[in-house]
């Protein structure tokens, strides 16, 4: 359960006071797969680095499972990014001088994994987003854009996340490698029950979610 | 995969500026411990001039230089006076003579020459000096018997007194004699005992007596290899000159204490005698290493500072570089901590292999460096010491002994990589690794991880 109430975020810029947020309230079910539509500067990657525990709200409560981290300490926080969240981004980042196999046991390391399960563990994640063997041991520059996307959803889900963020997963895809990696979020939100709030511009896929809350400067409108 | 084990790989993601940093650091390190290796020989050597040389002061009798001038020897008296003065710790009481061909039936190894005969030229005529004062004549001259040289006798309480280069007096045959003693024993110069074909245990006559030759003695120095070495009290019988002595060389116990064991001495013998001491000559001498010693400790700082600044400034700009990255770590869950952890290890990385490129540079490079510091700078500074030696009459080059001894011992620092020098090296090494961390390690703590969702 993800309960977000009032949420504001503004900036000091040298023009003046701006409002990135204002006033979001969202309520997103367990299991529920849910998206953010909005142009281009109207606020989503802000809410989602400020529910991913990234950024730190002006004012405005999110609870997560009835805890809301917007209060937590930063050390708490962290501890929150590793456990409770998976981040899908639109530029992968992974790791780039690991392996796949490396950039999946980096999360659960963070995770507080004991280090002999790892590898095991980090392999079955792999095996499940469709990534060889082979695959597997190569770094992310020799893995095609559509591979390190499903590499980063394998990193994203290594904890057992209660909610995987995604920021426009599939924007650097071609159509057809976007459907499968959506298809992919969309296949797990059902059978892990995992929350998932994907930050999109691309109508076709927002039209396919459970829910879908469209931002406009900072507010939410529908 | 840990903490550890990424930052050293990380530390090879980018071989060619690793190698180019790696080189940079390591000729810094090199510099350093070649600069403290410089520094603490050359240290040790002013501290060995100061504490050997450095405390000598030479008592003469007043207007005798050599063989020169005129004057009265040094009595019994003063003599005991010096060595009861306080401060000197030993005193070397030495009386010289001259052996003319009546006198000995050795053969003297110096022939006059110019210079000899030039001195010799007023011998014969001195009892029946002429009334004109234009100087003998040539008839006068050419009536006078031809000059012979002379063969000098040093009479010593201690004949490593008589060595030209400050350490013992080298015996190439035979043993050394008890300057205490008053046998008639003698060390023979190595050109005089060829000269007479005389070896150890041989006998000579000198002063009407036989003497046993205990030792063949060589210092380098044609006069002093030509010369005698005998007993103090033997010459002082032999010659009637009981309790005198022609020079005295008191050593004091530390070089604070020179000046005012000279002033002391001084005020005690008067017009007596002529008191020279060698600190004033050491301090010059060691002026030029003292400077050495200054530039190799800016040296040394300077490329600590050089060090730091390098692994810092590549730190900063890996930091800088790889913002996105602790950005994702973040993220993901890596704790501030964590990410510190990581990239000091990628900077000890880099200083370890570093360091120990550069200590094995200085370790070679060292002893080259160290002896061309101080041969450069003892070339700019002999010019300026060669006008105090080059004086005096034969003879002269005994008083002189210590000094240039001093001067001819500066050159010859021997560079020596001690644990401590080696240990202060590495010491300042890690210093340079920890700067060079903690300054990114403070940047890194503040890059924030929403530096993730920043589209590039």
């Amino acid at each position: 359960m993800l309960e977000v109430k009032n949420l504001t975020k503004s900036f000091d810029s040298p023009s003046g006071k701006v409002t990135a947020l204002e006033n979001v309230n969202i309520s997103i079910k367990t299991g529920e797969f849910a998206s953010i539509i909005g142009k281009s500067g109207s606020g989503k990657s802000t809410l989602l680095g400020v529910l991913g525990a990234l950024d730190t709200p002006t004012s405005g409560s999110i609870k997560v499972d009835n805890v809301d981290i917007s209060k937590l300490s930063a050390n708490k926080q962290t501890a929150y990014r590793s456990k409770k969240i998976g981040f899908v981004f639109q530029q992968y980042n992974l790791i780039p001088n690991l392996t796949a196999l490396e950039n999946v046991m980096l999360a659960l390391e963070f995770g507080g994994m004991p280090a002999g399960k790892r590898k095991s563990r980090a392999e079955q994640l792999l095996d499940e987003v469709g990534i060889t063997p082979d695959e597997m041991l190569r770094k992310p520059t020799r893995l095609s854009g559509g591979q390190q996307q499903r590499v980063s959803i394998a990193r994203a889900l290594a904890n057992r996340p209660s909610i995987i963020l995604a920021d426009e997963p599939t924007g650097n895809l071609d159509s057809k490698t976007g459907k499968m990696i959506f298809d992919m979020l969309h296949k797990l939100s059902r059978s892990e029950n995992t929350t998932i709030l994907a930050v999109t511009h691309d109508m076709d896929i927002a039209g396919k979610t459970d829910r879908t809350f469209t931002l406009v400067d900072g507010k939410i409108v529908a | 995969m840990n903490v550890v084990s990424r930052g050293i790989k990380n530390a090879f993601r980018s071989p060619m500026r690793s190698g180019a940093i790696i080189l940079m650091l390591a000729i810094s390190i090199g510099l350093i411990l070649s600069m403290l290796v410089a520094r603490s020989s050359v240290n040790a050597k002013i501290d060995q001039v100061k504490s050997n040389a450095g405390t000598n002061i030479t008592i003469t009798p007043a207007g005798v230089f050599g063989f020169a001038g005129g004057g009265n020897n040094l009595t019994s008296a003063q003599v005991s006076q010096i060595s009861k003065t306080a401060h000197i710790t030993t005193t070397t009481a030495a009386l010289n003579d001259q052996l003319a061909s009546t006198d000995t039936n050795l053969t003297p190894s110096l022939t006059l020459g110019n210079f000899g005969a030039r001195q010799a030229r007023f011998e014969s005529s001195s009892s029946n000096s002429s009334a004109s004062n234009g100087g003998p004549t040539a008839a006068e001259l050419a009536s006078r018997p031809a000059p012979t040289p002379h063969t000098t006798v040093t009479g010593t309480t201690n004949p490593n007194s008589i060595s030209t280069n400050g350490s013992n007096l080298s015996i190439t045959n035979g043993a050394t004699i008890d300057g205490n003693s008053s046998a008639y024993i003698a060390l023979l110069g190595k050109d005089l005992a060829s000269k007479n074909n005389l070896t150890v245990g041989k006998t000579f006559t000198a002063y009407g007596k036989t003497f046993t030759v205990n030792g063949i003695y060589t210092t380098g120095n044609t006069f002093q290899d030509s010369g005698i070495i005998m007993p103090l009290a033997t010459v002082q019988n032999l010659t009637s000159q009981s309790g005198q002595v022609s020079s005295v060389i008191a050593k004091v116990d530390s070089s604070e204490n020179v000046n005012s064991t000279v002033a002391s001495l001084k005020s005690t013998l008067g017009s007596k005698a002529d008191i020279v001491s060698q600190a004033q000559q050491a301090a010059d001498s060691v002026s030029s290493l003292q400077s050495i010693s200054g530039l190799a400790l800016a040296s040394v700082i300077g490329s600590a500072i050089a060090g730091a600044v390098i692994i810092l400034l590549a730190m900063i700009m890996i930091v800088r570089e790889r913002r996105r990255e602790i950005g994702v770590i973040k993220a993901i869950g890596g704790t501030n901590r964590k990410v510190v952890a990581q990239f000091i290890s990628e900077a000890l990385t880099i200083t370890v292999i570093g360091s120990i490129v550069g200590l094995t540079l200085g370790v070679l490079a060292s002893g080259p460096m160290t002896s061309s510091l101080v041969s450069s700078s003892q070339n700019s500074s002999s010019s300026t010491q060669s006008g105090t030696r080059d004086s005096g009459g034969p003879g002269g080059a005994f008083l002189r002994g210590g000094f240039n001894r001093v001067s001819s011992n500066l050159t010859q620092v021997t560079s020596s990589i001690t644990p401590q020098v080696f240990a202060l090296s590495v010491g300042i090494t890690l210093l340079i690794a920890i700067i060079g961390s903690a300054v990114p390690a403070w940047f890194i703590a503040r890059i924030s991880p929403a530096e993730v969702l920043r589209t590039e």
